[in-house]
Protein backbone atom coordinates (compact mmCIF):
# COMPACT_ATOMS: atom_id res chain seq x y z
CA UNK A 1 0.00 0.00 0.00
CA UNK A 2 2.86 2.39 0.74
CA UNK A 3 4.02 1.85 -2.83
CA UNK A 4 0.61 2.89 -4.09
CA UNK A 5 0.60 6.03 -1.98
CA UNK A 6 4.17 6.83 -3.00
CA UNK A 7 3.23 6.45 -6.65
CA UNK A 8 0.22 8.72 -6.33
CA UNK A 9 2.12 11.37 -4.38
CA UNK A 10 4.94 11.24 -6.94
CA UNK A 11 2.51 11.71 -9.78
CA UNK A 12 0.85 14.59 -7.95
CA UNK A 13 4.24 16.24 -7.60
CA UNK A 14 4.90 15.75 -11.29
CA UNK A 15 1.62 17.41 -12.05
CA UNK A 16 1.80 21.12 -12.55
CA UNK A 17 -0.47 23.90 -13.64
CA UNK A 18 -0.90 24.27 -17.39
CA UNK A 19 -1.32 27.99 -17.70
CA UNK A 20 -0.47 30.76 -20.16
CA UNK A 21 0.34 34.00 -18.40
CA UNK A 22 -2.13 36.78 -19.21
CA UNK A 23 -0.77 40.23 -20.00
CA UNK A 24 -1.88 43.15 -17.89
CA UNK A 25 -4.96 45.02 -19.05
CA UNK A 26 -3.07 48.24 -19.65
CA UNK A 27 -1.89 50.00 -22.82
CA UNK A 28 1.51 48.31 -22.52
CA UNK A 29 -0.06 44.92 -21.69
CA UNK A 30 -2.45 45.13 -24.64
CA UNK A 31 0.36 46.18 -26.98
CA UNK A 32 2.51 43.26 -25.83
CA UNK A 33 -0.41 40.84 -26.14
CA UNK A 34 -1.18 41.91 -29.71
CA UNK A 35 2.45 41.81 -30.76
CA UNK A 36 2.80 38.31 -29.28
CA UNK A 37 -0.38 36.97 -30.95
CA UNK A 38 0.90 38.03 -34.37
CA UNK A 39 4.46 36.92 -33.62
CA UNK A 40 3.36 33.41 -32.65
CA UNK A 41 0.36 32.80 -34.88
CA UNK A 42 0.44 34.95 -38.05
CA UNK A 43 1.36 32.79 -41.03
CA UNK A 44 2.83 35.23 -43.58
CA UNK A 45 5.63 36.94 -41.63
CA UNK A 46 8.34 35.06 -43.54
CA UNK A 47 6.60 35.18 -46.93
CA UNK A 48 5.99 38.92 -46.67
CA UNK A 49 9.46 39.45 -45.20
CA UNK A 50 8.06 41.44 -42.29
CA UNK A 51 10.62 42.06 -39.55
CA UNK A 52 8.13 41.84 -36.68
CA UNK A 53 10.79 42.65 -34.07
CA UNK A 54 11.57 45.84 -35.94
CA UNK A 55 7.83 46.66 -36.06
CA UNK A 56 7.75 46.31 -32.27
CA UNK A 57 10.72 48.62 -31.90
CA UNK A 58 9.00 51.11 -34.21
CA UNK A 59 5.68 51.27 -32.36
CA UNK A 60 6.65 50.56 -28.74
CA UNK A 61 7.88 54.12 -28.02
CA UNK A 62 4.37 55.43 -28.68
CA UNK A 63 2.83 53.22 -25.99
CA UNK A 64 2.54 54.82 -22.57
CA UNK A 65 0.38 53.84 -19.61
CA UNK A 66 -1.67 57.06 -19.85
CA UNK A 67 -2.62 56.48 -23.50
CA UNK A 68 -6.31 56.94 -24.29
CA UNK A 69 -8.26 54.02 -25.74
CA UNK A 70 -8.74 55.85 -29.06
CA UNK A 71 -5.04 56.56 -29.41
CA UNK A 72 -4.07 53.02 -28.41
CA UNK A 73 -6.50 51.61 -30.95
CA UNK A 74 -5.08 53.83 -33.66
CA UNK A 75 -1.48 52.83 -32.92
CA UNK A 76 -2.31 49.13 -32.73
CA UNK A 77 -4.29 49.40 -35.99
CA UNK A 78 -1.33 51.06 -37.69
CA UNK A 79 0.97 48.33 -36.42
CA UNK A 80 -1.30 45.65 -37.88
CA UNK A 81 -1.49 47.50 -41.21
CA UNK A 82 2.23 46.76 -41.61
CA UNK A 83 1.11 43.21 -42.47
CA UNK A 84 -0.83 44.43 -45.54
CA UNK A 85 -3.47 41.80 -45.03
CA UNK A 86 -7.23 42.13 -45.43
CA UNK A 87 -7.71 39.25 -43.02
CA UNK A 88 -6.05 41.20 -40.21
CA UNK A 89 -8.38 43.28 -38.08
CA UNK A 90 -8.69 44.75 -34.63
CA UNK A 91 -12.25 44.97 -33.33
CA UNK A 92 -13.46 47.34 -30.65
CA UNK A 93 -16.93 48.66 -29.96
CA UNK A 94 -16.03 52.06 -31.37
CA UNK A 95 -14.15 50.98 -34.50
CA UNK A 96 -12.65 48.23 -36.64
CA UNK A 97 -9.05 48.59 -37.74
CA UNK A 98 -8.55 47.19 -41.25
CA UNK A 99 -6.27 47.16 -44.24
CA UNK A 100 -8.35 47.51 -47.38
CA UNK A 101 -5.77 48.97 -49.79
CA UNK A 102 -5.86 45.67 -51.71
CA UNK A 103 -9.04 46.89 -53.38
CA UNK A 104 -9.36 50.56 -52.42
CA UNK A 105 -6.18 51.42 -54.35
CA UNK A 106 -7.52 49.93 -57.59
CA UNK A 107 -10.42 50.52 -60.00
CA UNK A 108 -13.60 48.94 -58.70
CA UNK A 109 -14.57 47.37 -62.06
CA UNK A 110 -18.00 46.73 -60.65
CA UNK A 111 -21.30 48.53 -60.48
CA UNK A 112 -24.17 47.13 -58.46
CA UNK A 113 -26.50 49.30 -60.51
CA UNK A 114 -25.31 47.70 -63.76
CA UNK A 115 -25.56 44.19 -62.32
CA UNK A 116 -29.16 44.87 -61.32
CA UNK A 117 -29.85 46.23 -64.81
CA UNK A 118 -28.55 42.99 -66.37
CA UNK A 119 -30.53 40.88 -63.92
CA UNK A 120 -33.72 42.84 -64.64
CA UNK A 121 -36.78 42.04 -62.53
CA UNK A 122 -37.46 38.45 -63.48
CA UNK A 123 -34.27 36.87 -62.23
CA UNK A 124 -34.34 33.78 -60.04
CA UNK A 125 -32.87 33.42 -56.58
CA UNK A 126 -31.65 30.06 -55.36
CA UNK A 127 -29.06 28.99 -52.83
CA UNK A 128 -27.89 32.56 -52.34
CA UNK A 129 -27.28 33.02 -56.07
CA UNK A 130 -29.21 35.32 -58.44
CA UNK A 131 -29.44 34.26 -62.09
CA UNK A 132 -31.23 34.68 -65.40
CA UNK A 133 -30.83 33.88 -69.08
CA UNK A 134 -29.68 36.89 -71.10
CA UNK A 135 -31.08 37.69 -74.55
CA UNK A 136 -28.22 35.98 -76.40
CA UNK A 137 -28.84 32.72 -74.57
CA UNK A 138 -26.01 33.20 -72.09
CA UNK A 139 -26.71 32.39 -68.45
CA UNK A 140 -25.74 35.07 -65.97
CA UNK A 141 -25.18 34.11 -62.32
CA UNK A 142 -24.09 36.55 -59.66
CA UNK A 143 -22.73 35.40 -56.31
CA UNK A 144 -21.98 38.26 -53.93
CA UNK A 145 -21.08 36.20 -50.86
CA UNK A 146 -20.06 32.72 -49.83
CA UNK A 147 -21.16 33.35 -46.25
CA UNK A 148 -24.62 31.83 -46.57
CA UNK A 149 -25.08 28.16 -47.33
CA UNK A 150 -25.32 27.27 -51.02
CA UNK A 151 -27.68 24.31 -51.20
CA UNK A 152 -26.95 21.37 -53.48
CA UNK A 153 -30.56 21.13 -54.62
CA UNK A 154 -30.65 24.83 -55.44
CA UNK A 155 -27.47 24.47 -57.51
CA UNK A 156 -28.91 21.54 -59.45
CA UNK A 157 -32.13 23.46 -60.10
CA UNK A 158 -30.14 26.44 -61.33
CA UNK A 159 -28.01 24.41 -63.72
CA UNK A 160 -31.08 22.58 -65.04
CA UNK A 161 -32.71 25.94 -65.72
CA UNK A 162 -29.59 27.24 -67.49
CA UNK A 163 -29.13 24.01 -69.43
CA UNK A 164 -30.38 25.57 -72.66
CA UNK A 165 -27.67 28.25 -72.51
CA UNK A 166 -24.56 28.16 -74.70
CA UNK A 167 -22.42 29.18 -71.76
CA UNK A 168 -22.69 30.80 -68.37
CA UNK A 169 -21.09 33.69 -66.56
CA UNK A 170 -20.36 33.29 -62.84
CA UNK A 171 -19.91 36.82 -61.51
CA UNK A 172 -17.99 36.84 -58.21
CA UNK A 173 -16.90 40.46 -58.43
CA UNK A 174 -17.28 42.22 -55.09
CA UNK A 175 -17.67 38.87 -53.36
CA UNK A 176 -15.58 39.33 -50.22
CA UNK A 177 -15.63 35.62 -49.34
CA UNK A 178 -17.26 33.50 -46.66
CA UNK A 179 -17.20 29.77 -46.13
CA UNK A 180 -14.66 27.73 -48.08
CA UNK A 181 -17.08 24.80 -48.14
CA UNK A 182 -19.62 26.92 -50.05
CA UNK A 183 -16.97 27.96 -52.59
CA UNK A 184 -15.90 24.33 -52.99
CA UNK A 185 -19.51 23.20 -53.41
CA UNK A 186 -20.05 25.62 -56.29
CA UNK A 187 -16.73 24.71 -57.93
CA UNK A 188 -17.69 21.01 -57.71
CA UNK A 189 -20.33 21.66 -60.36
CA UNK A 190 -17.67 22.28 -63.02
CA UNK A 191 -15.53 19.18 -62.91
CA UNK A 192 -16.18 15.54 -63.75
CA UNK A 193 -13.18 14.26 -61.86
CA UNK A 194 -11.40 14.85 -58.59
CA UNK A 195 -9.14 17.82 -59.30
CA UNK A 196 -6.08 19.02 -57.43
CA UNK A 197 -6.50 22.78 -57.00
CA UNK A 198 -4.08 23.70 -54.24
CA UNK A 199 -2.45 23.02 -50.92
CA UNK A 200 -2.99 24.13 -47.38
CA UNK A 201 -0.81 24.00 -44.30
CA UNK A 202 -0.81 25.31 -40.76
CA UNK A 203 1.58 26.49 -38.13
CA UNK A 204 2.92 23.76 -35.86
CA UNK A 205 4.55 26.07 -33.33
CA UNK A 206 5.39 29.62 -32.39
CA UNK A 207 8.35 30.03 -34.76
CA UNK A 208 7.80 32.07 -37.92
CA UNK A 209 8.82 29.08 -40.06
CA UNK A 210 7.05 26.32 -38.10
CA UNK A 211 4.70 24.88 -40.71
CA UNK A 212 3.19 21.48 -41.41
CA UNK A 213 3.71 19.64 -44.68
CA UNK A 214 1.30 21.11 -47.28
CA UNK A 215 -1.84 19.03 -47.61
CA UNK A 216 -3.38 18.73 -51.11
CA UNK A 217 -6.80 20.27 -51.62
CA UNK A 218 -9.13 18.71 -54.14
CA UNK A 219 -12.41 19.67 -55.71
CA UNK A 220 -14.65 16.62 -55.79
CA UNK A 221 -17.18 16.42 -58.63
CA UNK A 222 -20.70 17.00 -57.39
CA UNK A 223 -23.18 14.13 -57.38
CA UNK A 224 -25.78 16.55 -58.72
CA UNK A 225 -26.03 18.35 -62.07
CA UNK A 226 -22.62 19.34 -63.44
CA UNK A 227 -21.98 22.05 -66.05
CA UNK A 228 -20.22 20.79 -69.19
CA UNK A 229 -20.27 23.88 -71.44
CA UNK A 230 -18.00 26.95 -71.34
CA UNK A 231 -18.05 29.15 -68.27
CA UNK A 232 -16.53 32.57 -67.64
CA UNK A 233 -15.77 33.65 -64.08
CA UNK A 234 -15.78 37.40 -63.52
CA UNK A 235 -13.47 38.70 -60.81
CA UNK A 236 -12.27 42.02 -59.50
CA UNK A 237 -9.97 43.29 -56.76
CA UNK A 238 -12.76 42.82 -54.25
CA UNK A 239 -12.97 39.06 -54.97
CA UNK A 240 -11.32 38.04 -51.73
CA UNK A 241 -10.69 35.19 -49.30
CA UNK A 242 -13.02 32.22 -50.06
CA UNK A 243 -13.75 33.88 -53.41
CA UNK A 244 -10.03 33.98 -54.14
CA UNK A 245 -10.06 30.25 -53.40
CA UNK A 246 -13.06 29.76 -55.72
CA UNK A 247 -11.34 31.63 -58.58
CA UNK A 248 -8.21 29.57 -57.97
CA UNK A 249 -10.24 26.35 -58.21
CA UNK A 250 -12.08 27.48 -61.34
CA UNK A 251 -8.90 28.24 -63.26
CA UNK A 252 -8.10 24.51 -63.18
CA UNK A 253 -11.44 23.64 -64.81
CA UNK A 254 -10.79 22.98 -68.51
CA UNK A 255 -13.94 24.74 -69.75
CA UNK A 256 -13.51 27.83 -67.54
CA UNK A 257 -11.66 31.08 -67.99
CA UNK A 258 -11.21 33.97 -65.56
CA UNK A 259 -12.04 37.44 -66.83
CA UNK A 260 -11.99 40.93 -65.35
CA UNK A 261 -9.32 42.09 -62.92
CA UNK A 262 -6.90 40.40 -60.55
CA UNK A 263 -8.53 39.06 -57.40
CA UNK A 264 -7.81 40.71 -54.06
CA UNK A 265 -6.13 37.63 -52.60
CA UNK A 266 -6.51 36.68 -48.96
CA UNK A 267 -5.26 33.11 -49.00
CA UNK A 268 -4.67 32.80 -45.27
CA UNK A 269 -7.58 31.26 -43.40
CA UNK A 270 -8.16 33.68 -40.53
CA UNK A 271 -8.28 32.76 -36.85
CA UNK A 272 -9.56 34.90 -34.00
CA UNK A 273 -8.00 35.92 -30.74
CA UNK A 274 -8.34 38.76 -28.26
CA UNK A 275 -6.53 41.27 -26.09
CA UNK A 276 -6.77 41.67 -22.31
CA UNK A 277 -9.12 44.65 -22.77
CA UNK A 278 -11.51 42.49 -24.83
CA UNK A 279 -10.70 43.88 -28.26
CA UNK A 280 -10.99 41.13 -30.85
CA UNK A 281 -8.12 40.30 -33.20
CA UNK A 282 -8.31 38.50 -36.52
CA UNK A 283 -5.26 37.27 -38.40
CA UNK A 284 -4.25 34.90 -41.21
CA UNK A 285 -3.39 31.54 -39.66
CA UNK A 286 -3.38 28.79 -42.31
CA UNK A 287 -1.83 29.62 -45.70
CA UNK A 288 -3.28 28.20 -48.90
CA UNK A 289 -1.39 27.80 -52.15
CA UNK A 290 -2.33 27.02 -55.73
CA UNK A 291 -1.74 23.61 -57.33
CA UNK A 292 1.82 24.64 -58.23
CA UNK A 293 2.50 25.53 -54.56
CA UNK A 294 2.62 29.23 -55.43
CA UNK A 295 1.31 31.84 -52.97
CA UNK A 296 -2.01 33.46 -53.89
CA UNK A 297 -2.15 35.81 -50.89
CA UNK A 298 -1.86 38.87 -53.16
CA UNK A 299 -4.40 37.69 -55.74
CA UNK A 300 -4.82 35.73 -58.96
CA UNK A 301 -4.42 37.32 -62.37
CA UNK A 302 -7.29 36.79 -64.82
CA UNK A 303 -6.86 34.90 -68.09
CA UNK A 304 -8.35 37.88 -69.90
CA UNK A 305 -7.91 41.32 -68.35
CA UNK A 306 -10.94 43.53 -68.90
CA UNK A 307 -11.78 46.74 -67.08
CA UNK A 308 -15.10 48.51 -66.69
CA UNK A 309 -15.09 51.38 -69.19
CA UNK A 310 -16.61 54.55 -67.63
CA UNK A 311 -18.07 55.50 -71.04
CA UNK A 312 -19.82 52.12 -71.27
CA UNK A 313 -20.95 52.44 -67.65
CA UNK A 314 -22.52 55.83 -68.45
CA UNK A 315 -24.55 54.11 -71.15
CA UNK A 316 -25.66 51.30 -68.85
CA UNK A 317 -23.22 48.77 -70.29
CA UNK A 318 -21.02 46.54 -68.15
CA UNK A 319 -17.88 46.17 -70.26
CA UNK A 320 -16.79 43.03 -68.43
CA UNK A 321 -20.13 41.21 -68.74
CA UNK A 322 -20.26 42.17 -72.42
CA UNK A 323 -16.73 40.82 -72.97
CA UNK A 324 -17.76 37.56 -71.32
CA UNK A 325 -20.89 37.31 -73.49
CA UNK A 326 -18.86 37.94 -76.64
CA UNK A 327 -16.33 35.29 -75.59
CA UNK A 328 -19.01 32.69 -74.90
CA UNK A 329 -20.94 33.48 -78.09
CA UNK A 330 -17.76 33.11 -80.08
CA UNK A 331 -17.11 29.75 -78.38
CA UNK A 332 -20.58 28.47 -79.27
CA UNK B 1 -20.92 1.91 3.70
CA UNK B 2 -20.46 -1.09 5.93
CA UNK B 3 -21.05 -4.36 4.13
CA UNK B 4 -20.00 -7.91 4.25
CA UNK B 5 -19.77 -10.45 1.46
CA UNK B 6 -21.90 -12.96 3.26
CA UNK B 7 -24.74 -10.40 3.48
CA UNK B 8 -25.04 -10.16 -0.30
CA UNK B 9 -23.97 -7.30 -2.56
CA UNK B 10 -24.70 -3.83 -1.22
CA UNK B 11 -25.17 -1.10 -3.80
CA UNK B 12 -24.86 2.60 -3.05
CA UNK B 13 -26.35 4.77 -5.74
CA UNK B 14 -26.33 8.56 -5.60
CA UNK B 15 -27.60 11.23 -7.94
CA UNK B 16 -26.31 14.73 -7.24
CA UNK B 17 -26.72 18.22 -8.65
CA UNK B 18 -24.32 21.07 -8.15
CA UNK B 19 -23.27 24.59 -8.93
CA UNK B 20 -19.90 26.18 -8.69
CA UNK B 21 -17.12 28.25 -10.15
CA UNK B 22 -14.98 27.45 -13.14
CA UNK B 23 -11.89 28.96 -14.67
CA UNK B 24 -10.99 28.07 -18.24
CA UNK B 25 -8.12 28.73 -20.60
CA UNK B 26 -7.66 27.22 -24.05
CA UNK B 27 -4.97 28.84 -26.17
CA UNK B 28 -6.50 27.39 -29.35
CA UNK B 29 -9.40 29.77 -28.76
CA UNK B 30 -7.82 32.64 -26.84
CA UNK B 31 -4.82 33.45 -24.66
CA UNK B 32 -7.24 34.91 -22.09
CA UNK B 33 -8.58 33.12 -19.02
CA UNK B 34 -12.37 32.88 -18.83
CA UNK B 35 -14.20 32.64 -15.50
CA UNK B 36 -17.80 31.89 -14.65
CA UNK B 37 -20.25 29.37 -13.27
CA UNK B 38 -20.76 25.70 -13.85
CA UNK B 39 -23.69 23.36 -13.40
CA UNK B 40 -22.94 19.71 -12.82
CA UNK B 41 -24.93 16.52 -12.47
CA UNK B 42 -23.47 13.22 -11.33
CA UNK B 43 -24.65 9.68 -10.85
CA UNK B 44 -22.59 7.13 -9.02
CA UNK B 45 -23.00 3.47 -8.25
CA UNK B 46 -20.54 1.86 -5.82
CA UNK B 47 -20.80 -1.71 -4.77
CA UNK B 48 -18.97 -4.61 -3.32
CA UNK B 49 -18.36 -7.63 -5.55
CA UNK B 50 -18.03 -11.30 -4.70
CA UNK B 51 -14.40 -11.35 -5.81
CA UNK B 52 -11.68 -12.03 -3.23
CA UNK B 53 -14.15 -12.58 -0.41
CA UNK B 54 -15.78 -9.25 -1.05
CA UNK B 55 -12.58 -7.19 -0.98
CA UNK B 56 -13.01 -6.01 -4.55
CA UNK B 57 -15.36 -3.07 -5.10
CA UNK B 58 -16.62 -1.55 -8.31
CA UNK B 59 -17.64 2.01 -9.11
CA UNK B 60 -19.48 3.51 -12.07
CA UNK B 61 -19.40 7.28 -12.02
CA UNK B 62 -20.96 9.61 -14.56
CA UNK B 63 -20.68 13.39 -14.58
CA UNK B 64 -22.14 15.93 -16.98
CA UNK B 65 -21.26 19.57 -16.64
CA UNK B 66 -22.06 22.82 -18.41
CA UNK B 67 -20.02 25.95 -17.86
CA UNK B 68 -20.63 29.51 -18.99
CA UNK B 69 -17.70 31.87 -18.64
CA UNK B 70 -16.68 35.47 -19.34
CA UNK B 71 -13.39 36.93 -20.43
CA UNK B 72 -11.62 39.52 -18.29
CA UNK B 73 -13.24 42.41 -20.15
CA UNK B 74 -16.64 40.72 -19.84
CA UNK B 75 -17.44 41.31 -23.51
CA UNK B 76 -17.16 37.72 -24.72
CA UNK B 77 -18.29 34.34 -23.45
CA UNK B 78 -17.52 30.69 -23.82
CA UNK B 79 -19.83 27.75 -23.26
CA UNK B 80 -18.38 24.42 -22.21
CA UNK B 81 -20.10 21.07 -22.02
CA UNK B 82 -18.35 17.90 -20.92
CA UNK B 83 -19.55 14.39 -20.22
CA UNK B 84 -17.32 12.16 -18.12
CA UNK B 85 -17.73 8.45 -17.47
CA UNK B 86 -15.59 6.38 -15.10
CA UNK B 87 -15.58 2.66 -14.56
CA UNK B 88 -13.33 1.64 -11.70
CA UNK B 89 -12.27 -1.41 -9.71
CA UNK B 90 -10.87 -1.20 -6.19
CA UNK B 91 -9.23 -3.31 -3.53
CA UNK B 92 -10.77 -2.47 -0.17
CA UNK B 93 -8.36 -2.45 2.75
CA UNK B 94 -9.70 -1.84 6.27
CA UNK B 95 -7.35 0.41 8.22
CA UNK B 96 -9.40 0.43 11.42
CA UNK B 97 -12.85 -0.91 12.28
CA UNK B 98 -14.48 2.09 10.57
CA UNK B 99 -11.85 3.52 8.22
CA UNK B 100 -11.13 1.96 4.83
CA UNK B 101 -8.87 2.66 1.91
CA UNK B 102 -9.93 1.64 -1.58
CA UNK B 103 -7.10 1.52 -4.08
CA UNK B 104 -7.55 0.80 -7.73
CA UNK B 105 -7.88 2.03 -11.24
CA UNK B 106 -10.55 3.38 -13.52
CA UNK B 107 -11.30 3.79 -17.17
CA UNK B 108 -11.97 7.51 -17.64
CA UNK B 109 -13.73 8.69 -20.83
CA UNK B 110 -14.53 12.33 -21.66
CA UNK B 111 -16.32 14.08 -24.51
CA UNK B 112 -17.47 17.63 -25.01
CA UNK B 113 -16.56 21.04 -26.35
CA UNK B 114 -15.78 24.63 -25.51
CA UNK B 115 -17.44 27.16 -27.80
CA UNK B 116 -16.14 30.70 -28.06
CA UNK B 117 -19.03 33.00 -28.97
CA UNK B 118 -16.93 35.47 -30.99
CA UNK B 119 -14.33 33.47 -32.86
CA UNK B 120 -14.56 32.95 -36.63
CA UNK B 121 -12.70 29.93 -38.01
CA UNK B 122 -11.57 28.68 -34.58
CA UNK B 123 -14.83 28.93 -32.63
CA UNK B 124 -14.73 25.57 -30.94
CA UNK B 125 -12.35 23.31 -29.12
CA UNK B 126 -13.55 19.73 -29.20
CA UNK B 127 -12.76 17.63 -26.16
CA UNK B 128 -12.41 13.91 -26.66
CA UNK B 129 -10.05 11.97 -24.42
CA UNK B 130 -9.81 8.87 -22.38
CA UNK B 131 -7.35 7.40 -19.95
CA UNK B 132 -6.59 4.76 -17.41
CA UNK B 133 -6.57 6.45 -14.01
CA UNK B 134 -5.02 5.60 -10.69
CA UNK B 135 -7.80 6.04 -8.19
CA UNK B 136 -7.93 6.11 -4.43
CA UNK B 137 -10.81 6.41 -1.97
CA UNK B 138 -10.81 6.85 1.77
CA UNK B 139 -14.03 5.92 3.60
CA UNK B 140 -14.79 6.78 7.20
CA UNK B 141 -17.94 5.49 8.84
CA UNK B 142 -18.95 7.58 11.85
CA UNK B 143 -21.91 8.05 14.14
CA UNK B 144 -23.35 11.52 14.78
CA UNK B 145 -26.32 11.74 17.11
CA UNK B 146 -26.79 7.99 16.73
CA UNK B 147 -27.06 8.32 13.02
CA UNK B 148 -24.52 7.05 10.47
CA UNK B 149 -22.31 9.59 8.79
CA UNK B 150 -20.07 8.43 5.94
CA UNK B 151 -17.23 10.67 4.92
CA UNK B 152 -15.42 9.92 1.71
CA UNK B 153 -12.49 11.35 -0.19
CA UNK B 154 -11.73 10.24 -3.75
CA UNK B 155 -8.99 11.22 -6.18
CA UNK B 156 -8.61 10.10 -9.79
CA UNK B 157 -5.34 10.72 -11.55
CA UNK B 158 -5.03 9.96 -15.30
CA UNK B 159 -1.91 7.90 -16.01
CA UNK B 160 -2.02 6.87 -19.65
CA UNK B 161 -4.50 7.68 -22.35
CA UNK B 162 -5.37 9.21 -25.69
CA UNK B 163 -6.56 12.72 -26.48
CA UNK B 164 -7.77 14.48 -29.60
CA UNK B 165 -6.09 17.84 -30.14
CA UNK B 166 -5.67 19.86 -33.35
CA UNK B 167 -2.19 21.04 -34.21
CA UNK B 168 -1.07 24.46 -32.96
CA UNK B 169 -2.54 26.53 -35.79
CA UNK B 170 -4.63 23.89 -37.53
CA UNK B 171 -8.20 24.65 -38.53
CA UNK B 172 -11.07 22.20 -38.17
CA UNK B 173 -11.61 22.74 -41.91
CA UNK B 174 -8.29 20.99 -42.50
CA UNK B 175 -9.16 18.17 -40.14
CA UNK B 176 -12.72 17.45 -41.20
CA UNK B 177 -13.03 18.84 -44.77
CA UNK B 178 -9.57 18.13 -46.19
CA UNK B 179 -9.08 15.13 -43.94
CA UNK B 180 -5.66 15.99 -42.49
CA UNK B 181 -6.00 14.13 -39.20
CA UNK B 182 -2.41 12.93 -38.71
CA UNK B 183 -1.09 13.69 -35.25
CA UNK B 184 -4.40 14.92 -33.88
CA UNK B 185 -4.73 11.97 -31.49
CA UNK B 186 -1.89 11.87 -29.00
CA UNK B 187 -0.86 9.57 -26.19
CA UNK B 188 -1.25 11.33 -22.86
CA UNK B 189 0.75 10.97 -19.67
CA UNK B 190 0.74 12.88 -16.37
CA UNK B 191 3.33 15.16 -17.95
CA UNK B 192 1.17 16.23 -20.93
CA UNK B 193 -2.19 16.03 -19.13
CA UNK B 194 -1.56 16.64 -15.43
CA UNK B 195 -5.21 16.37 -14.47
CA UNK B 196 -6.82 15.43 -11.19
CA UNK B 197 -10.40 14.97 -10.04
CA UNK B 198 -10.98 15.12 -6.30
CA UNK B 199 -14.21 14.75 -4.35
CA UNK B 200 -15.04 15.09 -0.70
CA UNK B 201 -18.48 13.89 0.30
CA UNK B 202 -20.59 13.36 3.38
CA UNK B 203 -23.62 11.04 3.45
CA UNK B 204 -26.01 11.76 6.29
CA UNK B 205 -29.62 10.69 6.83
CA UNK B 206 -32.13 13.47 7.33
CA UNK B 207 -35.54 12.06 8.03
CA UNK B 208 -36.01 9.03 5.84
CA UNK B 209 -33.65 10.29 3.16
CA UNK B 210 -29.89 10.01 3.07
CA UNK B 211 -28.43 13.14 1.58
CA UNK B 212 -25.00 13.47 0.04
CA UNK B 213 -23.10 16.75 0.24
CA UNK B 214 -20.13 16.85 -2.10
CA UNK B 215 -17.35 19.25 -2.90
CA UNK B 216 -15.69 18.55 -6.25
CA UNK B 217 -12.34 19.97 -7.26
CA UNK B 218 -11.90 19.12 -10.89
CA UNK B 219 -8.64 20.03 -12.61
CA UNK B 220 -8.53 19.08 -16.30
CA UNK B 221 -5.32 20.15 -18.02
CA UNK B 222 -3.51 19.48 -21.27
CA UNK B 223 -0.38 20.72 -23.00
CA UNK B 224 -0.41 18.97 -26.37
CA UNK B 225 0.60 20.11 -29.87
CA UNK B 226 1.79 23.40 -28.31
CA UNK B 227 -1.78 24.13 -27.22
CA UNK B 228 -2.39 24.73 -23.54
CA UNK B 229 -5.77 24.21 -21.96
CA UNK B 230 -7.15 23.96 -18.47
CA UNK B 231 -10.53 23.86 -16.80
CA UNK B 232 -10.48 24.30 -13.02
CA UNK B 233 -13.84 23.76 -11.33
CA UNK B 234 -14.95 24.03 -7.73
CA UNK B 235 -18.44 22.58 -7.41
CA UNK B 236 -20.74 22.13 -4.44
CA UNK B 237 -23.26 19.37 -4.96
CA UNK B 238 -26.21 17.93 -3.13
CA UNK B 239 -27.85 14.62 -3.86
CA UNK B 240 -29.80 11.67 -2.63
CA UNK B 241 -28.24 8.34 -1.74
CA UNK B 242 -30.02 5.03 -2.13
CA UNK B 243 -28.70 1.80 -0.69
CA UNK B 244 -29.98 -1.55 -1.71
CA UNK B 245 -28.85 -5.10 -1.37
CA UNK B 246 -28.75 -7.84 -3.97
CA UNK B 247 -28.82 -11.28 -2.46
Amino acid sequence: MRRWLLLIVSLLLLSSCVHEENHANSPIGNFEALWQIIDEHYCFLDYKQVDWDAVKRQYQPYITEDLSNDKLFQILGNMLAELKDGHVNLYANHNTARYWNWYEDYPRNYSEELVEKYLGHEYRIGGGLRYRILDDNIGYVTCTSFSSGIGNNALSEMLRYLDICNGIIIDVRNNGGGELTNADRLAGRFTNEKLLVGYMCHKTGKGHSDFSEPEPMYIEPSDGVRWQKPVVVLANRHSYSATNDFVNSMRYMPQAIIMGDQTGGGSGMPFSSELPNGWGVRFSACPMFDAEMQQIEFGIEPDIQVGLDPADQAQGIDTIIEAARAFLNKKS
Amino acid sequence: MQAHAQDGIVYTRATSYGLGFTSLQDTYLSPETYKGWEFRISRETLHQTKLMQGKIWQQTYFQGNFGYTDNRAENNKTATALANWNYGWYYRQPMTHNFYLLLGGAADLNGGFTYNMRNGNNPVSLRAYGSVDASVMALWDLQVKNRPLTLRYQANLPLLGLMFMPHYGQSYYEIFSIGERGGTVKVTTPFSTPSLRQMLSADYPIGKVTLRFTYVWDMQQAHINEIKSHIYSHIFMIGVVKRFQEL
